[in-house]
Parts: C-alpha cells; sequence; structure tokens
C-alpha cells in the first residue's frame, strides 16, 4: 500500500518555501500515514529532490499532516532551473507514493 | 434576478490565475445567486511585465488580458446585480478603471468602477525590512493590501472594484464585511472563505484525486464550475457548486485547500486577520456542498508582506531534444551526457541536464519505471549572464540533432528573464490606499 492509496495530497510554494499536504480519507488512514510519514521518512524521501529542512505539522482534527521545507526552491519558482515552471506542484507525488506501513502497532 | 438573502453573501470565484478561464465567470454572475465575483489573476509573471510597460507608457500596466475577460462578465453581471471585484489592475489600477469604464460605455453597461491605489511602496523602499538582500535592480515593490480599501469602495456604490496588489482571500471577503458580526473570529472565516475559494477549479475538483469515488472525466474537466460560498455573519459557510455544472465539493478536497500554500496552520497571516486553522472543521451537507466553520483569530499583523521583483541580469535557456523508438532513453542518455560535455563551464549550480520522461520532475526522488519510456526528451537549463550565452546553450541542443546520438528531433527551447521575488515586510500605517472612480450614469 502507497500512501496515495489512503490519503490525498497538493504541493504549493511560496517564495522559496515549498508546503506538501496530505489528508486520509478516514481516522483510520490518518493513523496509518501519521506513523508512516515521519519528519524523519518525509526528509530521506524529499531530500533527493530539493535542499532544505523538513518541518511536519499534524492537524488531527483535519486528519491532515503538513510539510514545510523553507529554502527548497532558492531564488524562487522563477530561479528554478527545472523544464518549464511550477515543478514543485507536482513534487507531492513523492511523498503520495512512499509506503505505508499498515503493520504498525495500534494505539 | 433571484431574490436575493440580506442576511448572508454568497460570492464566487470566477478566475484563480492570470490565465485562468473565462466562461466559469460568466456562469456564476448569470446564475443571478452570486453577490459579487471575485477574480484572482495577479502573479509575479503578470505584475512584472506591467511594471516594465509602465516605464515607458504611463497608461500601461493594467492586466493585458482585462478585456477579453471582461466583456462577457460585465453584461452577465450587470443584469445579475453580481459586482466584480478583482486584481486585474496589475501594476496600474487607476488605468484599468479607466480601461473597464471605456468597456462598460462600448458594449451598453451601466456600471460605477472604483479603483484602489496604494499597493505600489517601491518609494519607500528603504522603510521595507528585506528579509534577504536585494542583489539586482529593484524593479517594483508591491504591499499586500487587506480588504478595507474593497469594503470602502462598496460602501460608496461601486459595482465594480480593481486592485492591484492585494492579498487573494481579502477580493472575497470584502463583499462579506459589512454583514459580519463584530467577533474577531467572524473575520477569520470571512477570510478563510476566500482562501478556500481563490485557486477557483482546485476546491470544485481540479488537481484532485478523490478516494472512494469516481475520479472525474475529461469532459468533466473541460467543464469544471468554479465555487460559490454563501457565508454567515458568524463568518461560517457553505462551499458550492451551480447546479448541473461537474466538480466535486467534499471534505478533503475542501481540507487540501485550506491547507494549500500555508506554513504553520495555526497561524495563516493575511493583511486583516492572522488565523488559526486548527479548529477548522468540515462538513457535507449535501451533493458537492459543504460547510466550514471553526476559523480563528489571532489578531491582525502589525506589518504588510511586501513582494519586491528583483530584474536580475541574463536569461534562463530551457531547450529540449526528444527521442523515440526502442533504446530511446539510452539514446537520451548519451545526448545528455554528451551536452554535459560540451556546456562544462558553465559552473554545475547553474546548469541542470535530465531527461523528461525519466527525471526532469523529481529528479533522485523519482522512480524508476520498469517499462522503458517509448520517448525521451534530454532537457537543458543554464542559468546564462547574456543573450549571446544563452543562444550557445540553445544551439548546442540543435547540434546534437547532426552530431548526437541518432533520432535526435522535436526540439523546443524559451529563453526566460531572470527575476528574482523578494519578501519584505512594511509597517501599514507607512502604505497609504485610496479609491479613484469611474462613473457611467
Amino acid at each position: 500500500m502507497r500512501v496515495g492509496d489512503i490519503a490525498v495530497g497538493r504541493s504549493g510554494d511560496k517564495g522559496s518555501t515549498l508546503d506538501l499536504t496530505l489528508v486520509a480519507g478516514d481516522e483510520e488512514s490518518y493513523r496509518l500515514i501519521e506513523r508512516s510519514v515521519t519528519e524523519s521518512a518525509a526528509s530521506a524521501a524529499l531530500a533527493k529532490a530539493m535542499p532544505g529542512t523538513v518541518t511536519r505539522y499534524a492537524i488531527p482534527g483535519l486528519r491532515a499532516l503538513k510539510f514545510v521545507i523553507v529554502g527548497a526552491l532558492p531564488g524562487g519558482v522563477y530561479a528554478s532551473l527545472h523544464a518549464g515552471l511550477h515543478w514543485q506542484k507536482a513534487a507531492i507525488a513523492v511523498l503520495l507514493d512512499l509506503p505505508v506501513d499498515a503493520s504498525a502497532p495500534k494505539d | 434576478m433571484v431574490e436575493r438573502s440580506r442576511t448572508v453573501r454568497t460570492i464566487g470565484c470566477g478566475a484563480g490565475f492570470a490565465g485562468d478561464r473565462v466562461d466559469p465567470a460568466v456562469a456564476i454572475a448569470a446564475s443571478g445567486l452570486a453577490d459579487a465575483v471575485a477574480l484572482e489573476c495577479l502573479a509575479e509573471r503578470t505584475l512584472v511585465p506591467g511594471l516594465r510597460a509602465r516605464k515607458s507608457d504611463p497608461a500601461a500596466g493594467a492586466d493585458p488580458r482585462l478585456r477579453r475577460r471582461l466583456k462577457p462578465l460585465l453584461p452577465a453581471a450587470g443584469a445579475n446585480g453580481c459586482r466584480v471585484i478583482s486584481n486585474l489592475g496589475a501594476a496600474n489600477p487607476a488605468a484599468a478603471v479607466r480601461q473597464i469604464a471605456a468597456l462598460a460605455g462600448e458594449i451598453g453597461c451601466k456600471a460605477c468602477v472604483a479603483g484602489v491605489v496604494g499597493d505600489d511602496v517601491l518609494t519607500k523602499k528603504d522603510q521595507i525590512d528585506w528579509q534577504t538582500p536585494i542583489t539586482g535592480q529593484l524593479l517594483g515593490a508591491h504591499a499586500y493590501l487587506g480588504c478595507e480599501p474593497i469594503v470602502e469602495a462598496i460602501a460608496r456604490g461601486a459595482d465594480i472594484v480593481v486592485t492591484g496588489r492585494t492579498a487573494d482571500s481579502a477580493l472575497f471577503s470584502a463583499e462579506v464585511v459589512p454583514i459580519l458580526n463584530n467577533h474577531p473570529n467572524a473575520l477569520a472565516g470571512a477570510t478563510t472563505v476566500g482562501h478556500l475559494l481563490e485557486c477557483s477549479g482546485q476546491i470544485t475538483g481540479g488537481n484532485f484525486n478523490p478516494i472512494g469515488k469516481a475520479a472525474l472525466s475529461a469532459a468533466d474537466y473541460a467543464q469544471l464550475g468554479f465555487p460559490l460560498a454563501t457565508v454567515h455573519p458568524d463568518g461560517s459557510a457553505e462551499i458550492f457548486l451551480l447546479d448541473g455544472k461537474p466538480g466535486i465539493v467534499d471534505v478533503l478536497n475542501c481540507t487540501l485547500q485550506l491547507l494549500y500554500e500555508v506554513h504553520d496552520p495555526s497561524s495563516y497571516v493575511t493583511p486583516d486577520v492572522i488565523i488559526d486553522f486548527t479548529g477548522v472543521t468540515f462538513e457535507q451537507v449535501g451533493p458537492n456542498r459543504v460547510r466550514v466553520a471553526g476559523a480563528r483569530s489571532r489578531g491582525r499583523p502589525a506589518r504588510l508582506k511586501v513582494s519586491g521583483f528583483v530584474d536580475m541580469p541574463g536569461f534562463i535557456a530551457d531547450a529540449e531534444i526528444g527521442f523515440a523508438g526502442i533504446g530511446a532513453t539510452h539514446r537520451g542518455e548519451l545526448a545528455a551526457d554528451a551536452l554535459r560535455m560540451r556546456l562544462r563551464d558553465i559552473p554545475e549550480e547553474d546548469i541542470r541536464v535530465d531527461l523528461v520522461g525519466v527525471n526532469s520532475i523529481l529528479g533522485d526522488a523519482a522512480i524508476a519505471s520498469s517499462a522503458p519510456p517509448a520517448e525521451v526528451r534530454v532537457h537543458v537549463s543554464a542559468r546564462c549572464a547574456d543573450a549571446e550565452m544563452a543562444q550557445i546553450v540553445e544551439d548546442e541542443v540543435i547540434a546534437l540533432t547532426l552530431s548526437g546520438p541518432a533520432g535526435g528531433g522535436s526540439i523546443r527551447s524559451e529563453r526566460r528573464p531572470r527575476l528574482d521575488v523578494v519578501d519584505g515586510f512594511i509597517d501599514r500605517d507607512l502604505v497609504a490606499t485610496e479609491l479613484v472612480w469611474e462613473s457611467l450614469p
């Protein structure tokens, strides 16, 4: 199972900061992604695509996880050397394709 | 005309970026359900060409798509008592007011047009707390205004309000402010609704993969409805689609949009209010209808955000050459390596070479496909000091057709001016706004 099977996601930017959001489809799915997509798991995956340090915010009331990477887009979106503009809107694929550890113990 | 309530306000989103579709705004105005349609059309890529145009022609600098967008919209809005609020003024809101008045006269629409001036703070550049040093030529500096000047324009009878740089959410909340109660959370709620609506189709099923329900069809995406919201005096609201318009409004995409381009969810800073989103609740109350409540105010920020636009010398050259058929990836990799050798004088941090179809978006984070792609494109982007260097990069890509691996073709290139967007903050008291008017009898 991958994160995208049980959660939706979207990425965006402000200045040089990239932000990624995951929202789980139900409580059980939220518990799974909350345990699987830790700050360090997200950092390890995202570090292959961009610089910067990942900060995770958990918002259990919204069943959502928020990942913010200051300095991921050096110089802002118009300074990017990617093909075309706004590659960062596709960056959410990194998190959606992460595996979910469904064997993690329940609370 | 549909009889509308005096105790709630209904606002629609007519555009979520400069080049957004024109027809959804017309549908919202024509429905008779909306007190106002707000069009968010201003990005750096719109503002900067406007700033450049204004340098040589003081009457230039408004959004060049203004006419295309408003010509079909104004008659529908006028006939249904639907106000039009937009940041189409771009780098020159006063000029936009004159252009809109002229257009309204030409197509026989009676309209009182107001413009908000004052976001341009370039003359106060030394009083701005810049977050990073400015290394190139500062082309412009624009503060994100709040809803107050728009609220004043509405109170004084404007049918159309056009601004320059204004917080996206303020274009929406301004219409609602007159009915809000005095609790600070009411403004937080109305501003949250603006934030939810400001990206048009992103809250009605665009850029969204639903879980547990059918995905939208190509025809649905082609005709996607844009969102509306009916806002109550306490700032709570229902987000919805017009009947018959394709799309999905559900709790999941509302939640995604709430957190979109937000950093700390307990402290989302807008010019009017700092909002805590962590207590927001969404509830599906009908088909494609979601109720939102629970945004909390954390006060008003003392300073306004400023975007500084810095012209950097040179260009980014962005060019590609394609390869097709069996072995396309191998030939593409050879071409990429050859290109790196040819362009080795460009510092590593100023050049990127990759394969479209393999790793051009996610780089090393891309997960390799077990089946090789049928086609790949070799892409190079390089930061170039001048036009001559950009030409060399583009020519090296074309040279691969004659001197590179077999079957290279389908070449394209673009050359982008270099632009740095620098954030800063300015004391609210230093930003003075005023309204400019054109009224048709």
